[in-house]
């Protein structure tokens, strides 16, 4: 995957994309927008794939449901990787179904032994399934669980060490964590083994108030912050050159927001490495 | 000490059946109420149901309006949850709970037109398929094409409704102000299909509806002839094929 920036693509964008090859690094889809046997938008994939590196970013496989992982959905993603060729595959620490109903939400897991090693075993049989290593990423959460024994990215290096997978670290998932819960940002950079993060996105938020205290909910709708881009520059700075990506997904702008956003990061990276330099 | 299953169980029906009593006990306290935080996950559930929705039921959404279309999402989600991590499906029950909230009211209608554009959906996302080869027909003696199955391509679907539910569709799928259509002026029976990348309609006779039926069925030619016959009218097999094979809906035989 290339160093320049890459961006999420979305099917408003499709026939842009095709028709001026714009100078996007890569792009990133959602796997399961591209299921189908046929039709316009794998077709327009397809074509993209050929001219762009590509990323699939799952978001249905629920890997830390306590149901079993869906044999068909597993299959379609296999499917998907076969057709596409992505040169990296992601999924979500997080679950979103059980007992067979799902909320197609990414709702966070309890930080605990026995969800670690649930979703490693899951994680595990995945990359086994697909013949390679997916990487997972840190969710946005709005609410902690009582019975959880260890922080967010403990839980997620844990994961990491225990089922072999990739981490892509989201940065603004990050901050809102830490707006959220009361904590500092980069310790949880800090925290995360250097070697393990494959893919960064950045993304924006927004802002609500509830009984007085203010949420912030992770809506992928607006663009990446001061702050979230300051705790880029440290990311780089721990992390090294990771394939970066800006992710929107609500409210989509025209591609060239998109693309200005993706040369910001690319700024950003080049300042990052005169400084290393 | 709850079970991780247990948690997720009790979580799930506070997010999707506004149970917020269940999952409280298991949330940390942070100054913002359980059932609120609850809330922007259970905002979300309904919100990227909705949308899928939109997506899969344009022509329904303009026939009913924003408000109600959204009202009528809401209800279908609270009835028929999600079932995949796919939300591709998410509509596939939305024509039935359609035609249940509207008993044999003068909406009967709006069920049997997401039905259409269900299965529209369903003929722009299928597979391809190359043409028919007529050269493979000619290597076969004329007395072994009773036994022949024909395929159909993976687009093709088939639709009846006694509503004009295709002149309701076309009227609606654009942006141009719609005619007033008759709702007695149907009944419907038409193969929707996908030809490079486009979407066709072909209007069938009884006959040629109980044909296609016959193959999609897998049957034999000479089984699917006799359903034609048996269909009602006049039925002529070799006009039939030649007709299908011509529009791309007849693709290849075993």
């Amino acid at each position: 995957m290339p160093a320049r920036a890459g961006i999420g693509l979305r099917a408003t964008h499709h026939l842009r994309v095709l028709a001026e090859s714009p100078a996007a690094g890569w792009f990133e889809a959602h796997t399961e927008n591209y299921f189908a046997d046929g039709g316009a938008h794998v077709e327009a994939l397809s074509r993209i794939r050929e001219r762009y590196p590509l990323s699939l970013h799952g978001v249905g496989l629920s890997l830390g449901s306590t149901d079993e992982i869906d044999p068909a959905h597993l299959q379609r993603v296999r499917r998907a990787l076969l057709r596409f060729e992505p040169t990296l595959v992601s999924e979500h620490l997080s679950w979103s179904s059980v007992g067979g109903r799902f909320a197609n939400d990414l709702l966070p897991l309890p930080y605990t032994e026995e969800a670690l090693r649930h979703v490693s075993a899951h994680i595990a049989q995945t990359q086994d399934f697909l013949g390679r290593q997916i990487l997972l990423e840190n969710v946005s959460s709005y609410l902690q669980f009582d019975c959880s024994r260890m922080s967010e990215w403990e839980f997620l290096n844990g994961v990491a060490a225990e089922s072999g997978c990739g981490i892509l670290l989201d940065l603004n998932n990050i901050y809102v964590a830490a707006r959220n819960f009361d904590f500092e940002p980069q310790r949880y950079l800090n925290a995360i083994a250097p070697d393990t993060v494959k893919e960064i996105h950045l993304a924006g938020h927004n802002s609500v108030n509830f009984d007085g205290r203010e949420l912030l909910i992770d809506t992928h709708g607006t663009p990446v912050c001061d702050a979230v881009w300051d705790l880029y520059g440290a990311a780089l700075r721990r992390f090294g050159e990771v394939p970066t990506l800006i992710e929107w997904d609500t409210d989509i702008p025209a591609l060239e927001v998109l693309l200005a956003e993706a040369a910001k990061a690319d700024t950003v990276r080049a300042d990052a490495h005169a400084l290393a330099a | 000490m709850h079970s991780l299953r247990e948690l997720q169980l009790d979580v799930m029906q506070a997010v999707l059946d506004a149970r917020p009593e269940l999952a409280a006990p298991y949330i940390a306290d942070r100054g913002i109420a359980a059932r609120l935080t609850l809330d922007v996950y259970a905002n979300t559930a309904r919100s990227n149901f909705t949308d899928s929705l939109i997506a899969s039921f344009p022509v329904v959404r303009r026939l009913v309006g924003e408000d109600y279309f959204r009202q009528l999402a809401r209800g279908c989600h609270a009835r028929h949850p999600s079932i995949s991590g796919d939300l591709q499906f998410a509509g596939a029950e939305f024509a039935q709970f359609l035609a249940q909230a509207h008993g044999a009211g003068e909406y009967l209608y709006l069920g049997d037109v997401a039905h259409l554009e269900w299965l529209i959906q369903e003929t722009l996302l299928a597979a391809e398929h190359a043409p028919f080869d007529p050269a493979k027909l000619q290597t076969v003696p004329p007395n072994d094409y009773d036994a022949l199955v024909f395929r159909l391509h993976p687009s093709v679907r088939l639709f009846t409704s006694e509503f004009p539910c295709v002149a309701i569709w076309q009227a609606n799928a654009g942006d141009a102000e719609p005619p007033l259509i008759d709702l007695g002026s149907g009944p419907d029976r038409v193969l929707t299909i996908r030809v490079r990348g486009q979407l066709e309609f072909h209007r069938l006779s009884l006959s040629e509806q109980a044909f296609l039926e016959a193959l999609r069925a897998e049957e034999s030619f000479a089984a699917a002839i006799a359903r034609g016959v048996e269909g009602g009218g006049e039925f002529d097999a070799a006009a039939a094929l030649r007709r299908f094979v011509l529009a791309g809906a007849i693709v290849d035989f075993h």
